[in-house]
């Protein structure tokens, strides 16, 4: 990884990691009513990983916070537009900030419920196939959404069919309340990868040079035309499951553990040591960030609510082949 | 009587027929240790030990084919779905299996299984919003209850639970909170397929469903304080469904608007409205009202999600266009 790619992925860590503060105050303040899961821990595998993408290609991340969104390059006053159920977002109020979407950079959207993202995928890994571009898919998702059904079809068909999908597995250790090893039989998820015959491969998710070259690896071979395959990246859920969770079910000696690990500061130290980073230009990227968000904020705050009719629009495209 | 809310009396139902019945058990995500996302069944795990009362991964196929088989083999599942939209994530075993089975092995087997549904808009957007109960309704060998307050919360679970066939019951979000009395003990049951009259009156029959009944009962208050009486009816279940309160009422008043919080196309009202083309046609002086989601998605932004759901004023309007 050169120096301006792992700069580049430690501003975008860092620029999620403030948005995502920034919105819990102003959820907790009452500012926005939107819904949150946040990303807090895991920003370091979603940066790196998308850093492997190509503009043409295709994304449907997780419910798991804003970095897939600011690492995929969208403009952050969008996402905040969305959160607040406002015009001047990506999806005009329909879909709120779970379901940002961006068609210019391939970002298909998400699925509501979980697993529903694992066919899409294998869907669109079979349009590219047919069209016989290079382009790949990332399908981010859970350790908790690998026990749905949808994984076992959508990772088999894309096996079989040779389909571009990377399954990109988050593993943070829990699903709201559930910690991975009582919901999934396997240690490693990426274990799995052998009953479809496909790569799969464990990495260090707070990281982020360890998952760019694995993923790296994996969209290189989809882009040849030689299939799926699945990365496992493990990490930890630092903030509760939603903006307000009690979060009575696990420690707070297992959480302050992880908090130790958190992939900010260890890839900021890891900077500075190699001197791509200084205190200066750390400095640097923190005003930048703050001030990228303040601006934001300030847009989605005069930004309208969407007109009450407008409910009814966007069920039909009119459009049809010709 | 005691005053407790919907929560509370969900969760009396399920403790006593827990107690009652050692093949009752209760599954889903996060219900055990979290005790819910609506802390519905917190404290259950302690109760009943982890075997009757546990969490399982998401995987909502096997969280509802598992609640058939065992109700095959001798249990009494309750499944609890996060979200009442979860039911077309879990489609074919809803529909094809716990609907299903007993009838394609010619009555073979029994299938008393309950998935719990919480339902309703809450600004979650079109996958974690919806009344789904008029899809149901139109699947053959699935019961659905759709309680409107606490003690019809109690008793209809109990039934429920009780009952030997799947029914699906659906648990408004924006109901948990709300308080009424509900009878203690055991025996306090409300049976399937009843409806209940929540307010009488001559001039105009308001059937409401679920969440919509504490709005129609404002709307039948304010349309008194305007010289008009509004009978109110919750249908409580929608599968079986009590037709002859309907067509009694509407034979005094011969005017009829439904209340859902489900699509327009094929939902509740329009099956009130068949059955009554069949039934009573002769006894309806004005045409049918259906006040319901105009037939697109639920949007997630709040300002839109209020112009699609029926509120009071909907409802209100709907009700004086008759009247007038
Ligand atoms: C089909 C379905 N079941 C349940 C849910 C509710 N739900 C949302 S997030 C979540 C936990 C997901 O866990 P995981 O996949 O590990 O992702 P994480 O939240 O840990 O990032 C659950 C149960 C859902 N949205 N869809
Ligand atoms: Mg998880």
């Amino acid at each position: 990884m050169d120096n301006k790619l792992k700069l580049d992925i430690y501003r975008k860590m860092l620029l999620s990691r403030r948005l995502e503060e920034r919105i819990a105050e102003l959820i907790k303040a009452g500012q926005v009513g939107g819904f949150m899961h946040a990303g807090v821990g895991q920003e370091a595998l979603q940066c790196a990983a998308i850093a492997t993408m190509r503009p043409d290609d295709y994304l449907l991340y997780a419910h798991r916070g804003v970095a897939y969104w600011v690492a995929r390059g969208i403009p952050i006053e969008k996402i905040l537009c969305d959160l607040a159920g406002k015009e001047g977002g990506t999806n005009r109020g329909k879909g709120g900030v779970m379901r940002v979407v961006y068609p210019k950079l391939g970002v298909l959207g998400e699925s509501g419920t979980l697993g529903g993202c694992f066919p899409i995928a294998a869907g669109a890994g079979i349009s590219i196939k047919v069209k016989g571009e290079d382009k790949v898919v990332l399908c981010f998702f859970g350790d908790g959404t690998s026990n749905r059904g949808t994984f076992h079809e959508a990772v088999n068909l894309s096996a079989v069919r040779k389909l571009p999908v990377v399954f990109i597995c988050e593993n943070n250790g829990w699903a709201v309340s559930m910690p991975t090893e009582r919901s999934t039989a396997v240690k490693d998820i990426s274990a799995r990868a052998a009953g479809y015959n496909i790569p799969g491969k464990t990495v260090d998710g707070n990281d982020p040079e360890a998952v760019y070259a694995a993923v790296k690896e994996a969209v290189d071979r989809a882009r040849k035309g030689l299939g799926p395959s699945l990365v496992e990246c493990k990490t930890y859920r630092l903030w509760g499951h939603w903006v307000g969770d009690p979060e009575n079910y696990r420690s707070r000696e297992e959480v302050q553990k992880h908090w130790r690990r958190d992939p900010l500061p260890r890839f900021e130290r890891k900077l500075l040591d190699e001197k791509v980073l200084t205190d200066e230009s750390r400095a640097e990227f923190e005003a930048e960030a703050r001030a990228t968000i303040d601006k934001a904020v300030e847009f989605m705050r005069s930004q309208p609510f969407p007109k009450p009719e407008t409910a009814l629009e966007d069920v039909f495209s009119e459009s049809t082949a010709g | 009587m005691p005053t407790i809310t919907y929560a509370e009396a969900i969760k009396q139902a399920l403790v006593e027929e827990m107690r009652r019945d050692p093949s009752v058990i209760l599954y889903g995500e996060d219900v055990a240790n979290f005790g819910g996302i609506f802390r519905i069944t917190a404290g259950l795990k302690d109760m009943f030990g982890d075997e009757r009362v546990f969490d399982t991964p998401i995987s909502e196929n096997a969280l509802v084919g598992g609640g058939v088989g065992a109700a095959l083999t001798g249990l009494r599942p309750i499944v609890e779905l996060q979200f009442a939209d979860f039911l077309f994530t879990a489609g074919d075993e809803v529909v094809l299996k716990a609907g299903m089975w007993r009838y394609g092995h010619g009555g073979a087997y029994r299938i008393p299984l309950v998935v719990r549904c919480p339902s309703g808009a809450t600004a979650t957007g079109p996958e974690h919003g919806q009344c789904p109960e008029a899809f149901f309704m139109h699947a053959p060998g699935l019961k659905i209850v759709s309680p409107s307050n606490p003690a019809d919360a109690k008793g209809l679970l109990k039934s429920a639970i009780r009952d030997d066939n799947p029914v699906l019951y659906f648990e408004h979000k924006l109901l948990y909170a709300t308080r009424g009395e509900v009878p203690e003990g055991e025996d306090f049951m409300v049976p399937l397929g009843k409806a209940s009259i929540a307010r009488e009156g001559d001039d105009l029959t308001l059937v409401a469903i679920s969440a919509m009944v504490p709005k129609a009962l404002k709307v039948a208050e304010r349309l008194a304080g305007e010289g008009h009486s509004v009978e109110v009816i919750d249908p409580r279940s929608l599968v079986p469904f009590d037709r002859e309160t309907i067509i009694e009422s509407v034979k005094k008043t011969g005017k009829i608007v439904v209340a859902e919080e489900s699509y327009k196309t094929l939902g509740v009202g329009a099956e009130i409205g068949a059955m009554l083309m069949e039934n009573a046609l002769e006894y309806l002086d004005r045409p049918l009202r259906r006040v319901a989601i105009p037939d697109v998605p639920i949007p997630t932004a709040a300002v839109l999600e209020a112009f699609v759901i029926p509120n009071e004023e909907k409802i209100y309007q709907a009700c004086r266009e008759l009247l007038s």
